[in-house]
């Protein structure tokens, strides 16, 4: 299955963004080998030159690393991967509040309104 | 030599038409370019000129530093609009031919695409439709180790279905030293694929970029972007 | 690469002729049933159906010869236009593959072809007509012939290989000077085929008129005797094949030179 990429932007772009995601949330847990440039890319039915610059932005970021013989890894440093998730927890957040402050809400009101759809999502779930 | 084409101050001239007014490009090793005009821009003209179908009229065109030629043309790997098989042959023949000519080709390749696609290779080209004779070509083209693959519209005539398996092919099969020229109106649907784009149009270079420097630039599509420069 | 495009020429080109001379050879075996059982002599001993079915083999026969030749040079024109100009071309000028051997491949498979018809002519007529008489006259003729070579050995043998090459080398020169007419008749833009025909047409003018400033009147000049004939033709055979010569390499230059230069497949 293609990933669903977004016409407007950096394709390399939304790549290093799918890729985190997979590591944050788990897929690829810390140490885990990553699949080969050639495979993602056709697994993400795109260029391979785009993968591969996807890869090296994901490197100097240092979520994962590369050894030369053997391939990719994702970085051991939970650390680093828990920063990164935060920072997406943050991105998301913020992105919540500005559209429930558009829609006229209050914070006191947002954090009700939050409280109650939590409760109501773990008696369903 | 790091440019697998490379052509400067090219002219071709038919009676009474000028197709390619004085083209300079260079296309490196290592990429898949989208050739992308509207119809009638000199697209086909050019990629003629790459593979020696038609000899310049002016200027000069290097394919891997070399006139195109006897020597080009066993690294060249090319898919026209047209379809050229034989009908008189079977696929099995057809690959046989490939074999026979074109040291890089890869038969157990051919077959093994050929069987995906559910194409059987004791069928005759004379029975096939418009649809599965393009299919059949491009295997051919695409089972051959090439340095350089031009692919003149490759998925127009095809399913959405197949245009993926298409694409996917192309993209698998990419080899560091490979380069691929895939000429096609459906822009958004190899834009995913692409390296760099040329645009082209009334025999001009109008534009040379990668992908996703036009989407950082304009923040749009190539496919928008084209849209916008070729507005009727 | 030129083996390579032989074998394939040979193998697009075989399906055409193998039936024919297949279906040519059967019918001549049938006519010979027919003509050793006497169907054609009129008496009211042979059967009437037997009498009609002899004609109708007969004149299959007849049909199939001049169909024949007729395949021949239709499958010479269509072979050379469909594979270069036509779509196929599309792949068999990215082959790497010298044009000078997509050239050769089709003149030496045509010219195979056209040997071959004829022997398959002439060895159907030979199947029809044996009997012992036939065999008798046959082999008298081939005395004579021994008799001559033995009194003019060595002017026999040259007037003969001279009329051999001379064959040969007009029969190359006539496919070239087709495939020179159907490259420039390419260039018209409508009319392709009434175009290389009238090309076809001016060639043979343009021969004519350079044959006859150089033979005219030379042949009526004087009666002469077999013999002096022979050595008057014996000189002329060679002036001939020099002839033809140079309008093979011509019209292989300009077929040459037209798919280089001036290829344009639509």
């Amino acid at each position: 299955m293609a990933w669903e990429l977004k016409s407007d932007r950096p394709i390399y772009a939304q790549l290093v963004e799918r890729i985190e995601l997979m590591v944050v949330s788990g897929l690829y847990p810390p140490g885990c080998k990553l699949p080969s440039v050639r495979d993602l890319a056709a697994e993400a039915a795109v260029n391979p030159n785009t993968m591969q610059r996807a890869m090296s932005q994901l490197e100097r970021s240092g979520l994962i690393f590369s050894q030369r013989t053997s391939g990719r890894f994702v970085t051991e440093d939970k650390e680093k991967i828990e920063e990164i998730k935060k920072s997406y927890a943050k991105e998301i957040s913020d992105e919540y509040l500005r559209r429930m402050y558009k829609l006229g809400f209050t914070s006191a009101q947002i954090t009700a309104f939050l409280d109650r759809t939590i409760e109501e999502s773990e008696q369903n779930g | 030599m790091d440019n697998i084409m490379e052509c400067r101050n090219l002219v071709k001239y038919y009676p009474g038409c000028l197709a390619l007014n004085s083209v300079s490009l260079a296309v490196p090793k290592g990429q898949i370019v989208g050739l992308l005009g509207p119809n009638g821009s000199g697209k086909t003209t050019l990629i003629k000129l790459m593979n020696g179908l038609l000899t310049p009229t002016s200027g000069e065109i290097l394919i891997n530093g070399m006139k195109p030629g006897v020597e080009t043309k066993r690294i060249v790997s090319y898919l026209p609009e047209r379809t050229y098989l034989n009908d008189w042959m079977d696929v099995k023949t057809m690959t046989d031919f490939f074999g026979d000519f074109y040291k890089d080709f890869r038969k157990d390749k051919a077959y093994e695409m050929l069987q995906r696609l559910g194409i059987n290779p004791k069928d005759r080209l004379k029975t096939m439709s418009k649809g599965t004779k393009e299919k059949v070509q491009l295997i051919l083209v695409m089972s051959r180790e090439a340095e350089l693959y031009v692919l003149d519209e490759p998925i127009g005539g095809v399913d959405p279905a197949t245009r993926d398996y298409i694409l996917n092919t192309i993209i698998s099969n990419y080899s560091e030293n490979a380069t691929v020229i895939i000429s096609t109106h459906l822009i958004s649907d190899v834009e995913k694929i692409l390296d760099g784009v040329i645009f082209i149009n009334k025999g001009s270079i109008v534009l040379t970029s990668t992908v996703d420097d036009i989407r950082e630039n304009e923040g749009k599509s190539v496919d928008a972007l084209f849209r916008e420069v070729f507005k009727c | 690469m030129l083996g390579k495009l032989l074998k394939y020429e040979i193998k697009s080109t075989a399906r055409v002729f193998l039936p024919i001379y297949g279906l040519i050879i059967a019918l001549a075996l049938l006519n010979k049933f027919f003509i050793a059982n006497n169907t054609y002599v009129y008496s009211n001993s042979t059967n009437k159906a037997m009498q009609i079915a002899a004609t109708v083999s007969m004149m299959t026969y007849v049909a199939f010869i001049v169909a024949l030749f007729v395949v021949t040079l239709v499958v010479l024109i269509r072979r050379f236009y469909r594979n270069l100009l036509g779509d196929e071309g599309y792949l068999s000028f990215t082959l790497p593959v010298s044009i000078h051997s997509h050239i050769d491949s089709k003149l030496i498979v045509t010219f195979m072809w056209e040997a071959l018809s004829l022997i398959v002519a002439g060895f159907s007529i030979f199947i029809m007509t044996i009997n012992g008489n036939t065999m008798q006259s046959f082999s008298k003729f081939c005395m004579g012939i021994s008799e001559v070579y033995e009194k003019y050995g060595p002017l026999a043998h040259q007037l003969t290989a001279e009329a051999i090459i001379f064959v040969i080398l007009s029969m190359l020169a006539c496919i070239l000077q087709i495939y020179a007419s159907i490259v420039i008749g390419n260039l018209s833009g409508k009319h392709k085929m009434l175009a290389s025909f009238g090309v076809f047409i001016g060639f043979g003018i343009v021969q004519q008129i350079i044959l006859s400033n150089v033979y005219g009147g030379r042949f009526g000049k004087n009666i002469m005797d077999g013999e002096s004939f022979a050595y008057f033709m014996r000189t002329e055979l060679i002036s001939m094949i020099i002839f033809s010569l140079v309008f093979a390499a011509v019209f292989y230059f300009i077929t040459d030179w037209m798919l280089r230069k001036k290829l344009n497949i639509e």
